[in-house]
């Protein structure tokens, strides 16, 4: 699957998937990838966000879902989870990521996907998908993102 | 979105809420094993120990923890 990814995609990948571990998610969705891209500078120029301000986007949409059932999880202990040797599969959100970054990537006529063009295909997410939801949690305008990528700005 | 706005949504059946915390809460309860396990671990417990107050078996907390 990832025979097409160039070496700063692969990272990102394997970034989203230390995202995931971390967070205890059991699968590489759509919201870790996006934390996966923005382990590499280029996309944190775009988007105009860090990778922490990401993580703690996430963190406060799961706070507030929490606190509406009733649960306040403030001050429980929450270490992050250590790397198992557990097999983490991607979601179908995040498969579907991988035929739009190819088609990015044919488009901007390169041979290999980068980690701008998962980035670019991370911005084609509609709501309710979960990097959809982070990037609406984060206020990305992004026609805006689009417009940096294009302009290399 | 605010706490608040939240409760709304879920009042108004918004399932994106609900599906959220659901997931919110198994990140939760993965969070609170990995940091009771590390504690039963120091303590001395075995994996045995730990699989049975779990309810999983010794070898899937060993692929889980390891050590």
């Amino acid at each position: 699957m990832f025979e097409q990814f160039a070496a700063g995609a692969r990272d990102a990948v394997t970034s989203a998937l230390n995202e995931a571990t971390l967070r205890g998610d059991r699968r590489i969705g759509t919201q870790h990838l996006l934390l996966g891209v923005l382990h590499e500078p280029g996309s944190v120029r775009a988007l105009g966000i860090d990778l922490k301000t990401a993580r703690a986007a996430l963190d406060a949409l799961d706070r507030s879902a929490l606190a509406a059932i009733g649960i306040d999880i403030q001050g429980i202990e929450r270490p992050p989870i250590p790397a198992s040797r557990k097999r983490t599969p991607f979601t179908s959100g995040a498969r579907a990521v991988v035929p739009r970054a190819l088609a990015e990537t044919r488009k901007a006529g390169s041979r290999r996907i980068t980690p701008e063009h998962l980035l670019l295909a991370l911005l084609d997410c509609a709501q309710p998908d979960p990097a959809a939801e982070l990037m609406a949690q984060l206020g990305i305008d992004r026609a805006a993102v689009r417009e940096r990528i294009r302009t290399g700005a | 979105m605010e706490a608040g706005d939240l409760s709304e949504r879920l009042r108004s059946h918004d399932p994106a809420v609900g599906l959220r915390a659901v997931g919110a809460l198994h990140r939760l309860a993965e969070q609170v094993e990995a940091a009771a396990v590390a504690r039963a671990r120091e303590q001395g417990w075995s994996r045995e120990q730990i699989g049975d107050a779990l309810g999983v078996s010794r070898q899937s907390v060993h692929a889980k923890y390891g050590k």
